[in-house]
């Protein structure tokens, strides 16, 4: 492998990995904090019980996301030198405020995952806001870098320096709402739905219990009142797109002529050698429609650019395709479930089919946040600043890029089997007896070690 | 002060906080590694510092975070320089680190009831916790050295540790390990008579002694050494950073005197200050540099624009922190009880709750 392939193998992996359990960190604590404050306000036991169950996966996965986010911010410098040379001067603040933001997550997390028996219940919930809160701020302030990358502003080039730097115009560049909505809203999605998916499960299994209900339908209700306005939210970012960078929009749509009324092909393989989109579905005019709300408007296609400019269209149509067949999906499984919920007088559903549906589309949510993120990052190719640095001008000099990328691989595996394995423990646990008295005084993290507090 | 050089301080303040929080968890694994004998002591000392870890470390961590940040947006070249030149160090810390952090929540879920698990990550924990610290004394060592050029137009990874490597940086990677090791062990030393465990208590406090002891002769060895191999460093301790050396040397045979006469809180607060004191006069004898003998200070810094905005969103972004930090540190370290909190009230969550 050359070594800029080893290079962005290494950063596309740790970014793969480091997305599951930032997503989670941002959706988890809310549904932790509505989950304790129904608790509370009802003393109801099944609530606090779940509230205590996904603290304590909190406490790995949250670990986990810590170490893997601490190898992306090596790995900015270590593989991309050039690139954070330039990147650090102009949208460094976004970094370092993202930074401020997981501290105070950090510390709450602490104060919330071993603070059971030393805070009052009412001081413990509230401890879940700060958690929450920094977990969106940083979610936005380290997006907004991202969008900087997709459409770089605060800075002038004069005689190749960079000068006239405003970090502020940097960090609310014009890629910011969009790509950062879109962002924290797949967040939600998808631990929505992958919490309804676990239960789900269970209840496939056979464990029919109110534990298990109330559990399914906060994370149905998280992701499906997050999904319509995903959906929404990625309307507007393709039609933003098609202004703001032509080149990734045609390699999303497969569009590789430059066309008036250009047709909508869905699925299938855009082939970047022959320029066509094979086994297809084609609604004609529907992408000149979708992104000008014009059937008959031109849509710039990829032989518009240059050729060593072009973005290759077959992996970035199939995992744009791949995202919206997934939110879709999930769309529809949520929908379904609540309609049946109010058209049966509020009695979940626990009908076998959508109970497939709702475990299938768990994994399908993260899988739509994976190949969203190979849109945005495959169709800036071959540009890593657009329009300013290429990707293969910022990789580092150092050698023995492929091994590095078979160590950190190789620690990515290990920590996946490692997670898998304690979390599948934990699941296993027994739940305590559903009594208020019992659960809300039950055990924790630090009485677990064995140590009395 | 001009603003790079405040921006400086903070980052270096930043760095003392990583090493005094960080440290000493790094300090607590490495103690891990070296203890052979008595089962019931053994384990007692695990759940001790399984414990103490716990709630902070991940907090702790973030200390490194944020120093990565902001040392890339104040000096961005200086970050983007040391990536390349100390690729393969970084890269190993790196390792170090992830290895250490995962593995110390797998430890801590593996304690009770998985025994070849809690040996394994256990293991990975403590190896780690003594191997990182290593590597990021030695990477340190290599910017004192002022080996690491960078007015050359092709700058170069050092992958056989010419830099990183050399007889000096090894005296100044292993100081690091044996600093960590006091740390954690004044500090476990406090909590160990918070709670009352005599046995365990005079553990941490031998520990603590010796560990001391290997430490101020790893630095007077490294300062010796500086004489020829990090001149700048050793002419700048002679001049204007003497003042912080003597300071350093004393507060070091005080926090001794404070171990010896088992005066624990005393011995605390010495060590973060002799911490701060030995990273202190690293920085300040290097002066004006950043990476001698080439980068400064003044020009390895951002644009004013950029720094003026990462210096009020760091003040912003204190005044959110310090409290939460103290916060944290006082549900989990200080002896008397949380704010919102009766002691006695411990088991009757939902009691009070009720009276609400």
């Amino acid at each position: 492998m050359s070594d800029l392939l080893a290079a962005r193998a290494q950063m596309g992996t740790s970014l793969a990995f480091h997305i599951i359990f930032a997503s989670l960190g941002v959706g988890l604590p809310l549904l932790m904090c509505i989950a304790e404050g129904l608790a509370l306000r009802r003393k109801d036991p099944v609530w606090m019980a779940l509230t205590r169950r996904w603290a304590r996966a909190s406490a790995i996965l949250f670990a986990i996301g810590a170490v893997s986010g601490t190898i992306l911010s090596f790995e900015l410098g270590l593989l991309w030198p050039t690139w954070i040379k330039f990147a650090g001067a102009v949208v460094g603040p976004a970094f370092a405020f993202e930074g401020f933001a997981f501290f105070l997550e950090a510390i709450f997390l602490g104060l919330y995952l071993y603070g059971w028996d030393r805070l009052s219940p009412r001081a413990h919930w509230l401890c879940s806001f700060p958690i929450w809160i920094s977990g969106l701020a940083s979610a936005w302030f380290i997006v907004s870098t991202n969008s900087w990358m997709n459409s770089p502003a605060g800075f002038v080039i004069k005689n190749g320096q960079v000068t006239n730097i405003d970090p502020l115009q940097a960090m609310f560049n014009p890629s910011t709402p969009y790509e950062t909505t879109h962002m924290i809203l797949a967040c939600y999605v998808a631990t929505g739905f992958a919490v309804a998916a676990v239960y789900g499960w269970s209840m496939l299994r056979g464990k029919r219990d109110s534990y298990h209900r109330k559990a399914l339908m906060l994370g149905l209700a998280l992701g499906a009142i997050a999904i319509p306005l995903q959906i929404v939210s990625g309307d507007a970012n393709a039609r933003f797109l098609a202004t703001s960078q032509p080149a990734k929009l045609a390699a999303m749509e497969g569009l590789f002529h430059t066309t008036s009324g250009a047709p909508l092909e869905i699925g299938g393989l855009a082939d970047p050698n022959t320029g066509k989109v094979y086994f297809a579905i084609e609604i004609p005019k529907g992408l000149s429609f979708l992104a000008t709300f014009n059937p008959n408007a031109t849509i710039r296609g990829l032989d518009s650019f240059p050729a060593n400019d072009r973005p290759n269209p077959l992996p970035v149509h199939t995992s744009f395709d791949g995202m919206v067949a997934s939110g879709f999906f999930a769309l529809l499984v949520g929908w379904l479930f609540w309609l049946i919920y109010f058209l049966r007088k509020r009695k979940v559903p626990e009908n076998r089919l959508l109970l497939i549906g709702i475990v299938l589309a768990g994994p399908l949510s993260f899988l739509a946040i994976e190949l969203g993120w190979m849109v945005t990052e495959l169709g800036r190719q071959p540009w890593v600043i657009y329009g300013y640095l290429r990707t293969a001008d910022a990789v580092t000099t150092a050698p023995w890029l492929n091994i590095s990328f078979l160590v950190f691989s190789f620690i990515y595996v290990i920590l996946a089997i490692a997670l898998i394995f304690f979390l599948l423990r934990l699941a296993r646990t027994p739940l305590p007896k559903m009594e208020w008295a019992e659960v809300a005084t039950g055990k924790s993290l630090a009485q677990d070690q064995g140590i009395a507090v | 002060m001009a603003l790079p050089y405040i921006m400086l301080t903070i980052l270096w303040l930043a760095l003392i906080a990583y090493a005094v929080l960080g440290g000493a968890d790094f300090g607590a694994g490495v103690w891990d590694l070296l203890y052979v004998g008595n089962k019931d002591i053994s384990r007692r000392r695990h759940e001790f510092i399984n414990h103490a870890l716990g709630p902070v470390w991940e907090a702790n961590h973030v200390w490194l975070i944020f120093l990565i940040v902001g040392l890339f947006t104040a000096f961005p070249t200086v970050f983007s320089t040391l990536s390349i030149v100390l690729f393969l160090p970084f890269t190993l810390a790196l390792i170090g680190i992830v290895l250490r952090g995962a593995a110390f929540v797998f430890r801590v879920y593996g304690t009770r009831s998985d025994k070849y698990g809690a040996l394994i990550w256990g293991g990975v924990f403590s190896f780690a916790s003594a191997i990182t610290p290593f590597i990021l004394g030695a990477s340190a060592a290599a910017v004192a050295s002022g080996r690491i050029q960078v007015s050359s137009v092709n700058i170069q990874a050092d992958m056989t540790g010419a830099t990183w490597l050399t007889p000096f940086a090894i005296v100044i990677g292993l100081m690091a390990v044996a600093l960590c090791a006091v740390l954690s062990s004044v500090y476990l030393s406090v909590e160990a008579e918070q709670a009352g465990d005599t046995e365990l208590e005079q553990l941490f406090r031998l520990r603590a002694i010796i560990a001391g002891a290997i430490t101020a002769v790893l630095g007077a060895l490294g300062l010796i050494l500086s004489s020829s191999e990090a001149t700048l460093l050793w002419r700048g301790m002679l001049a204007h950073a003497l003042p912080v050396v003597i300071v350093t040397m004393i507060v070091g045979l005080a926090t001794a005197a404070a171990l010896f006469t088992r005066h624990y809180r005393i011995a605390r607060v010495l060590v973060i200050v002799e911490t701060a004191g030995l990273l202190g006069s690293w920085g300040i004898s290097q002066l004006p540099y950043l990476i001698p003998p080439s980068m400064t200070v003044e020009g390895a810094a951002n644009s004013p624009g950029v720094l003026q905005v990462l210096l009020v969103g760091t003040i912003i972004g204190m005044a959110l922190l310090l409290p939460s930090l103290y916060y944290l540190f006082s549900v989990f370290k200080l002896p008397y009880p949380a704010p919102g909190k009766e002691p006695a009230a411990a088991n009757n969550d939902s009691l009070r709750y009720n009276k609400d």
